[in-house]
Order: structure tokens, then C-alpha cells, then sequence
């Protein structure tokens, strides 16, 4: 509908995205807990003690449920689960958040590529992708950390790397449909270089399947650490990570419910509040859905 | 005059859709009638209610947001808003149907057009069986100038012109009372919309149905109309027969309309646009909706509203211009 | 007569598709001297468009030659080809498609100045942005609004200022008002106009209005299923029409105007598209006097007097009536 535009400010393009997300409360909660995460990740050392409480084995505090003294209860070897939580965080986050922007920049280039160029090029790389895609993630990342050697680093990378043909397909798809768009055609036309019209008129019209796809896979990266973990190429015990730790505490599913169910709780609720961030970032990056 | 049968009156017909941007008034107190037969074009500009008002007829705005807040619509002298949903749905496509713009869009892509047009066949004549509904589709089909084998066809085998003729056939299948067609050739070529309007013309006055013609093209109008209604902002600015549309234009708006026509006959004639836009339909303005891009405009057009000024038997306009006493003046140019 | 800016020899431009070779611009020639304005008719599918696209190479010409201020841009590199489009330009018929729905107006308008480097600090270029949309009629408070705040008049604005922002010489002009409003329409083709004289611009306007063709353009060239069928001056075209088919695309159009009615005459069938064409007159299957050779020898345009060329076996019988 024709709508005459009232007079605006000026502003910046950040401030402008910052003001339209501050009015979305369910973004602005996913906000407040992903700080309130970091800022236990990075001061996991005022909160607990490292040596004494995250692994310092005491059998005689053993399953204990949770109490004011052990808020979420303590793990088969008697260590403080809040503790371990808070201190795994710097893991987990840092796995989540760096794999997926491994990823993302390498699958999406690859998506992009593949999507604006077409033809060969297109299918010499979704080709490889689709390998990629035959040999399942958790084995690819096992093989990349066999070759490369134990570390976190490279848990990050493998994880990564194995994520990369779900990003370039998604990416790939929708750079397919937005090419063809006048407006791509448009910048063609007044002399803009295929990278610049890749990155600047393309990509920030996919941004709602990117988003989705990114926040959704955080989880999964969290969980795969877990199973490298299990089998020795990831976090090594007694370090807490919260995957391990959710897979560790299974065998007392019966009995002793907290040792999985405070794990998983601090995975979902850093995915719900992603989601909920993500979810704001797209409305308000979108100009369309502007108030 | 009131002796007349209108196969549809509406009058002082008034819709409004309430969004999150604001109240939008998109009919205002419309006044139209159709007389069994003939054919009455509804010309304007994107947003002027053209087809919020046909869709009126049909009692087809989306509800929410939008509410008919006024007016009284009379199909064969009874009025739309007094039947039950079911007794609409029996009426739509049947006493009244309707063409769209878009053919592309109006047929189902899944299902072959003979089965499309029997569909619609049983649909209002349930004696009927399927073998016998297909056989009368083929007949529609021929009847529109498509050979009757191809009724096994998808849309996609169809091309534009051919899709807008079984969207026609479709229409026409039940013979209705009144047929609604809105802007059913604007995604046509030149070419492909004259044969178009020649079918439609020609079935028209085979079955002496009345019709509603929607579109902004005066060219067509001039064709295939015997009435025709300028509508501006929800309103309509003037009425009356093709000659006193075309020879004894009245209302500005509608000289403007002429205006912003490049001739086809005469060339290097610099084009006289009218000036502005269309008013933002959440705030119209006060007093005559078109004043703001109106040459002629004076004090008064601001805050008086006109009313329908009778200039003959047949000739209305809105325009404070031929009302008496207002002083307003169109300077001799239009037909005061 | 002036010199040519832009001399357009065989244009081909095929493309592959699942059921063949699309013949959508079949060897296209013409020239267009500086400063004039070429109006381009013909029905969707007749490769009007792609003709437009072809000569700025946004589609790559399959052959033949584009000659711009004497140098054939079909041979040169990329590069040199992204410097040139400063000098052609287009304006695109949907100006809800040809913007990017992300930016606002002064970002789509700065976009090629930006890309050229034309001005080194920011406040230059948003002057310029400033002097550009005041040029084609946008209030500078609509700086920071998006396009779809905008109605479709003050869109085709922005892709205007967008078009001149590197004063180009040459403008490929799609189907520029067919997606607006009458009254719309009129502001947008006035504007071009003033813009053609005041700047000396050359024009090569793509339309399906013949009324718009007239309106504008000096010379018309009537295009049928990627095939030029005639090619006149306007007051020719208008005046003696020679093609059967430009012959039925003028009397369809419907005339705002009583009485106006004139023997209209109704092709039969639709446009195909030229898929694999057989040798032949891609006319000749709605054409109501096509004879024998219509469906075996293509034919070729030639001239009947004053520059006016017709591609009809039997144009020469045509002309006098």
C-alpha cells in the first residue's frame, strides 16, 4: 500500500538495528541470558573454585540431590554439578559459538559461490559437498581430529568443517532464488564487481534461513563435542563440558535425575535464548517489518 | 427511472480495512447500478476501491480486517447482507461471478481445466453427473474459442490468453446475472487482449448478461462500455454515459485522466500528468478528496465536501464546482 | 545527419533450454545516432528485452557486434566493460524488483558513485545523492526510507537518479511506466523527456505501448518473436504501417475516444516462442495473406523509401495501400 513516509532522522544503519531490536522483549530476554552466560563463563573462577570444587573427586558427597549447599546437586564422583556447569560453559559456549562461524564462512562462501556462479562451478562443489554430506558428520569430525591431533582447536575445526555442507546448501539455495532478482541485475548494471554483489545485495537478503540454520546448530555442534568426548578426542575427564556431562550422567537416569537434567537445561536454555536473539536480529535487519 | 430493474444497486456502499497502520476508508459512500444487459466500467487508479468494492458484491473482503460499515447491495432487488454464508457460496459463481487479473493465478495448477469447469458445473447442478458435467465444459471451452480435446490439458499447457479464456469460460458457466471482470486484461498482449474483449463482447451479448468492468484504461472503456463511473479515493467523482464521460468530461479528475493519455493520434502533444499522488488512505484529506492535486482548487475545496450534482438524466459529478453558490470555477474549460 | 553512438550488427542472443535453442534475439542490426530516441515494440517474448540487455551485456550477445562511440564492447574485458557502464545505463520496468528491498534511498542512489569512486569523501557523494534526487523530483526527506515505503512513481524515480548518477550517454529504458498508474505514468515520461533534452541523452526505450512508442520516440522499431519486422521513423510508422503484423498491433489498440473505433483486425492464434525456428516468416502462421514461400524463406528487412524497412516477402504490395 502507498504510504506516505513521515520525515525521519538520520541515522546510522547499527543504531537503527539496535533500536528496532530493543523493542523486541522476547530478543532482549535471549540477550540478557546469553550475557548473564558469558559473564559466568569468564568469571567461572570467582563463582567456583577450579581445583577443589570442579575436580576434586569426593565419593562421600556422592549423588547427592540438589540442596543450598550444591544447588544442582552433585555427579557420581561427588563433585559440585553448578560448579562444573559454570566452568564447562567456557567450553561448550566457545565450541558452539567458534564451530558454527567456522561453518558458516566457509559454507557460506562455498553456498554463495556455487549459487551465483551455477553451472560447473556449481556442481563441482555441491558434488564434494554431497560427499561430505554421505559420510556422517560425527565420523568426518572423528577423522579430522585422528589426523590433526587432540585439542580443542581442533574439535572446533572438525566440528566446523563437518558442518559445512548443511550451510552451503541452505545458502546456496537461497542465493539461487535471489540472483535472479532485478535488483542483482540492477547492481550488474551500474559496474559492481561479482563479489560486491554477492555480499552486499545477495547475502543480506538470505539472512533469515542463515540465522535459523546458525542458531539451530550451536546445539548440535555442543552435542557432537559430547560424542568426541565419549570416545577420547575431545575434552578430556576430568574436565567439565557440558555434553560429557550429559552423557555421563545417563546410567543414573533412574536414580538420580539432576546429573542430566542440569546439563541439558543449560543446553536448551543457550539455544532458546539464540534462538529468541535470532529470531530479533532477523525482524530488525529486515526494513520491511519496520513499524 | 425507479421503474428500471438493476440487476445490481448498490447503494451508499462504504468498507473500511482496520490495520495496524491505521484505519483505511477504501469505499466512501459509493453509489452504483447496473441495468440488466449492460455493461458499466469502473475506472480509477491503484487504491481508488475499485475491487474492494466488487468484491463487495460477492461479500468477498477479508474479514479482518475488513468491514463493511454502510450501505446496502441489492442482487435482482434483494440485498447481500440479509443471506447466510451458504446461501452466498450458491450465489457466487452463479447469479454473479468474477474474473480476475491474473489467469495465471486463478486456475489450479494440478487439475486439468475440463475438470476445473465440471467442477464448477456440479457445483450449482447437482443433478448433474460428472460425464455429463465434462461434456458441457468441452462445450464451454469450444464456445470460448479453445477446441474441446484439450480439456485433458493442465493450466501450464495453456498459454496467458488462453488461460484468461477458460478463466472466462469458467466464469460464464452458469450463466450469471451479472459478471465482474477486474482488469482481466491487463497481463494480456495487445493482440491477445483485443480478442479477448471481442469474446467477451460477443458472450455478453449472447447470454444478455450485465457487466462490471474494472480497469483504468479508458481505451477500453470507450469499447466496451455503456456506463461508466470514475472512482478517486473511495468516491465516485463522476458518472454517466460514455458520451458524457468522453465529450462532456466534467469532473477534474477526470479531465486529468484524459490528459495524462499520451494520443496515439496526435503526436509531440506535451502530456499534462495530474500532479502528486493519491492521498494516503489512512488520512484523507478533508474536504474534497482531490483537491491537494487539483488545478482549480480553492479555499473552500478544502473544507467542503462536495456532494453528487445531477448535471443531466444521466450525468452526475462530485465537484463543488457545479454546486450553487460555492463560487468555486473551473474557468470555462470544462463543461460547467 | 549526426554520428552514430551506438551501431548494433547481427545481434544474436540464444539460450539453451530443455526443449531446444531459444531463438530470443535472432539477428538484430540497427543504428542510433546521438541523442535520438529509438522506441522498441513488440509482445512479451519477443525479445525486445533481451535485445536491451544483450547490447549492455547484462546478458552475454551469443554473436555479432555492439559498437559504441566506435568500439565493439562485445570484444572487450570485463573490467573495461564495468568502466563503460557509466556511459550506458538502464532503467528497469519493475521498480519494486530492481531495488534492493535492504537499502534505503540514499544508499541506492549513492551505490554507483560509490562503486566508481567518483567522489573521495562521504559528504561529497551524499551531496551529489542530494542534487540527484532533486533532480528527478524526490523530496530530500525520503532519504532514509526504504522502497517499500515508497508508491511505484517515486520508486521509478530513484531507478532514474540511480541511471543518471554517472551521467551516462546512453539509456536502455524497459519498460520504464508500465508498471505505474496512468496518472503516474504521465509525471514519469514528462520527466524522462525533459531529462533526454536537457542532458543530451540518447534513449533506446523498450515498450508494449504503442501510444507511450509514439509519444516518445523518433524513430520505432517493431520487433516479433527475436526478429525485427519493421523499422520507421514514427510519423511513418504511424502514417503507413506496412507489416501485417505492425498492421494488427496498431488497429488493437484500444483509443480513449468515441467514435474512434476503426476495423480492427483480430489475429488469430497466440505468440509461440521461437524454439528451434523453422526456416520461414516467424509471422507466418497468424498472418492472414502468408502464401507458400511465407513458410519456407525467411525474409529479410528491406527498404521501401525513407528509411523505413519492413521484413515481409510482400511488403512492396503492402506499402501503397
Amino acid at each position: 500500500m502507498a504510504k506516505t513516509t513521515t520525515v525521519q532522522k538520520k541515522r546510522s544503519m547499527a543504531s537503527e538495528i539496535w533500536r528496532r531490536l530493543r523493542r523486541d522483549k522476547l530478543a532482549m530476554l535471549g540477550l540478557a541470558i546469553l550475557v548473564i552466560l558469558a559473564l559466568m563463563a569468564i568469571f567461572a573462577d570467582v563463582i567456583a573454585d577450579y581445583d577443589t570444587k570442579v575436580i576434586t573427586q569426593n565419593i562421600s558427597n556422592r549423588l547427592q540431590e540438589p540442596s543450598l549447599e550444591h544447588w544442582c546437586g552433585t555427579d557420581e564422583f561427588g563433585r559440585d554439578i553448578f560448579a562444573r556447569l559454570v566452568h564447562g560453559s567456557r567450553v561448550s559456549l566457545v565450541v558452539g559459538l567458534v564451530s558454527v562461524t567456522i561453518s558458516l564462512v566457509l559454507g557460506g562462501t562455498l553456498g554463495s559461490i556455487a549459487g551465483y556462479y551455477g553451472g560447473k562451478v556449481d556442481n563441482v562443489i555441491m558434488r564434494i559437498m554431497d560427499i561430505f554430506l554421505a559420510v556422517p558428520s560425527i565420523l568426518l569430525a572423528m577423522t579430522i581430529v585422528a589426523a590433526l591431533g587432540t585439542s580443542l582447536f581442533n574439535v572446533m575445526l572438525a566440528i566446523g568443517i563437518s558442518g559445512i555442507p548443511g550451510y552451503a546448501r541452505i545458502i546456496r539455495a537461497s542465493v539461487m532464488s535471489i540472483k535472479d532478482q532485478e535488483f542483482v541485475e540492477a547492481s550488474r548494471a551500474i559496474g559492481a564487481k561479482s563479489p560486491t554483489t554477492i555480499f552486499r545485495e545477495i547475502l543480506p537478503n538470505c539472512l533469515a534461513p542463515i540465522i535459523v540454520q546458525a542458531t539451530l546448530s550451536v546445539a548440535s555442534a555442543i552435542l557432537s563435542t559430547a560424542s568426541l568426548s565419549f570416545i577420547g578426542l575431545g575434552v578430556q575427564p576430568p574436565d567439565p563440558e557440558w555434553g560429557a556431562m550429559l552423557s555421563g550422567g545417563r546410567n543414573y537416569l533412574r536414580d538420580a535425575l539432576h546429573l542430566t537434567l542440569f546439563p541439558g537445561l543449560a543446553i536448551v536454555i543457550t539455544i532458546l535464548a539464540l534462538n529468541l536473539l535470532g529470531d530479533g536480529l532477523r525482524d530488525a535487519l529486515d526494513p520491511r517489518l519496520k513499524q | 427511472m425507479e421503474d428500471k430493474k438493476y440487476t445490481v444497486d448498490i447503494k451508499n456502499l462504504s468498507v473500511r480495512y482496520e490495520t495496524s497502520d491505521g484505519i483505511v476508508e477504501a469505499v466512501n459512500g459509493v453509489d452504483l447500478k447496473i441495468e440488466r444487459g449492460k455493461t458499466l466500467g469502473l475506472v480509477g487508479e491503484t487504491g481508488a476501491g475499485k475491487t474492494t468494492t466488487a468484491l463487495s458484491i460477492l461479500r468477498l473482503i477479508p474479514n479482518p480486517p475488513g468491514k463493511i460499515t454502510g450501505g446496502v447491495i441489492e442482487l435482482q432487488g434483494k440485498n447481500v447482507f440479509d443471506y447466510s454464508e451458504e446461501e452466498m457460496e450458491s450465489i457466487r459463481g452463479d447469479q454473479v461471478s468474477m474474473i480476475f487479473q491474473d489467469p495465471m493465478t486463478s486456475l489450479n495448477p494440478v487439475m486439468t481445466v475440463g475438470d476445473q469447469i465440471a467442477e464448477e458445473i456440479q457445483l450449482h447442478n447437482k443433478k448433474m453427473d460428472k460425464k455429463q458435467a465434462l461434456e458441457k465444459a468441452k462445450e464451454m471451452l469450444e464456445m470460448v474459442g479453445i477446441p474441446g480435446n484439450r480439456a485433458g490439458e493442465y493450466p501450464h499447457q495453456f498459454s496467458g490468453g488462453m488461460k484468461q479464456r477458460v478463466v472466462i469460460a469458467m466464469a460464464l458457466v452458469c450463466n450469471p446475472d451479472l459478471l465482474i471482470a477486474d482488469e482481466p486484461t491487463t497481463a494480456l498482449d495487445v493482440t491477445i487482449q483485443a480478442q479477448v474483449l471481442d469474446l467477451m463482447q460477443k458472450l455478453k451479448e449472447q447470454y444478455n448478461t450485465s457487466m462490471l468492468m474494472i480497469t483504468h484504461d479508458l481505451g477500453i472503456v470507450a469499447e466496451v462500455c455503456d456506463e461508466v463511473s470514475i472512482m478517486y479515493a473511495g468516491r465516485v467523482v463522476e458518472h454517466g454515459t460514455l458520451e458524457d464521460i468522453f465529450e462532456h468530461t466534467s469532473h477534474p479528475y477526470t479531465e486529468g485522466l484524459f490528459n495524462s493519455l499520451p494520443d496515439i493520434e496526435h503526436r509531440e502533444e506535451e502530456l499534462k500528468p495530474i500532479p502528486g499522488l493519491m492521498p494516503d488512505p489512512t488520512n484523507l484529506p478533508e474536504g474534497c478528496p482531490f483537491h491537494p492535486r487539483c488545478s482549480y482548487c480553492t479555499e473552500l475545496c478544502k473544507t467542503r465536501r462536495p456532494v453528487e450534482t445531477r448535471l443531466s438524466d444521466t450525468h452526475t459529478v462530485a465537484c463543488l464546482a457545479y454546486e450553487e453558490g460555492t463560487g468555486v470555477s473551473l474557468g470555462g474549460k470544462l463543461h460547467e | 545527419m549526426s554520428e552514430p553512438i551506438l551501431e548494433v550488427k547481427n545481434l544474436k542472443k540464444y539460450f539453451n533450454t530443455s526443449g531446444g535453442v531459444l531463438h530470443a534475439v535472432d539477428d538484430v542490426s540497427f543504428t542510433l545516432e546521438k541523442g535520438k530516441i529509438l522506441g522498441v515494440v513488440g509482445e512479451s517474448g519477443c525479445g525486445k528485452s533481451t535485445t536491451g540487455r544483450a547490447i549492455l551485456r547484462l546478458h552475454e550477445p551469443t554473436s555479432g557486434e555492439v559498437i559504441f562511440e566506435g568500439r565493439d564492447i562485445t570484444k572487450i574485458s570485463n573490467a573495461e566493460m564495468r568502466k563503460l557502464r557509466s556511459d550506458m545505463q538502464i532503467i528497469f520496468q519493475d521498480p519494486f524488483a530492481s531495488l534492493n528491498p535492504r537499502k534505503t534511498v540514499s544508499e541506492l542512489i549513492g551505490e554507483p558513485l560509490r562503486l566508481h569512486k567518483i567522489y573521495k569523501s562521504k559528504a561529497e557523494r551524499q551531496e551529489k545523492v542530494l542534487e540527484l534526487m532533486e533532480v528527478v523530483g524526490l523530496a530530500e526527506r525520503l532519504m532514509s526510507s526504504y522502497p517499500h515505503e515508497l508508491d511505484g512513481g517515486r520508486r521509478q524515480r530513484i531507478g532514474i537518479a540511480r541511471a543518471l548518477a554517472l551521467k551516462p550517454k546512453f539509456i536502455v529504458c524497459d519498460e520504464p511506466v508500465s508498471a505505474l498508474d496512468v496518472s503516474i505514468q504521465a509525471q514519469i515520461l514528462n520527466l524522462l523527456k525533459k531529462l533526454q533534452r536537457e542532458m543530451g541523452l540518447t534513449y533506446m526505450f523498450i515498450t508494449h505501448d504503442l501510444s507511450v512508442v509514439n509519444y516518445f520516440s523518433d524513430d520505432i522499431m517493431v520487433m516479433y518473436l527475436g526478429k525485427v519486422v519493421e523499422y520507421a521513423s514514427s510519423e511513418e510508422l504511424f502514417r503507413a504501417p506496412t507489416h501485417p503484423y505492425t498492421k494488427a498491433l496498431l488497429s488493437a489498440i484500444p483509443v480513449p475516444r468515441l467514435g474512434a473505433k476503426k476495423e480492427r483486425i483480430l489475429l488469430k492464434g497466440e505468440i509461440t516462442s521461437p524454439i528451434d525456428p523453422k526456416p520461414g516468416c516467424r509471422f507466418a502462421p497468424r498472418c492472414a495473406y502468408a502464401k507458400d514461400i511465407c513458410f519456407s524463406q525467411s525474409p529479410e528487412l528491406q527498404d521501401i523509401g525513407n528509411g523505413h524497412k519492413v521484413a515481409c516477402h510482400f511488403c512492396k504490395e503492402f506499402a501503397g495501400q
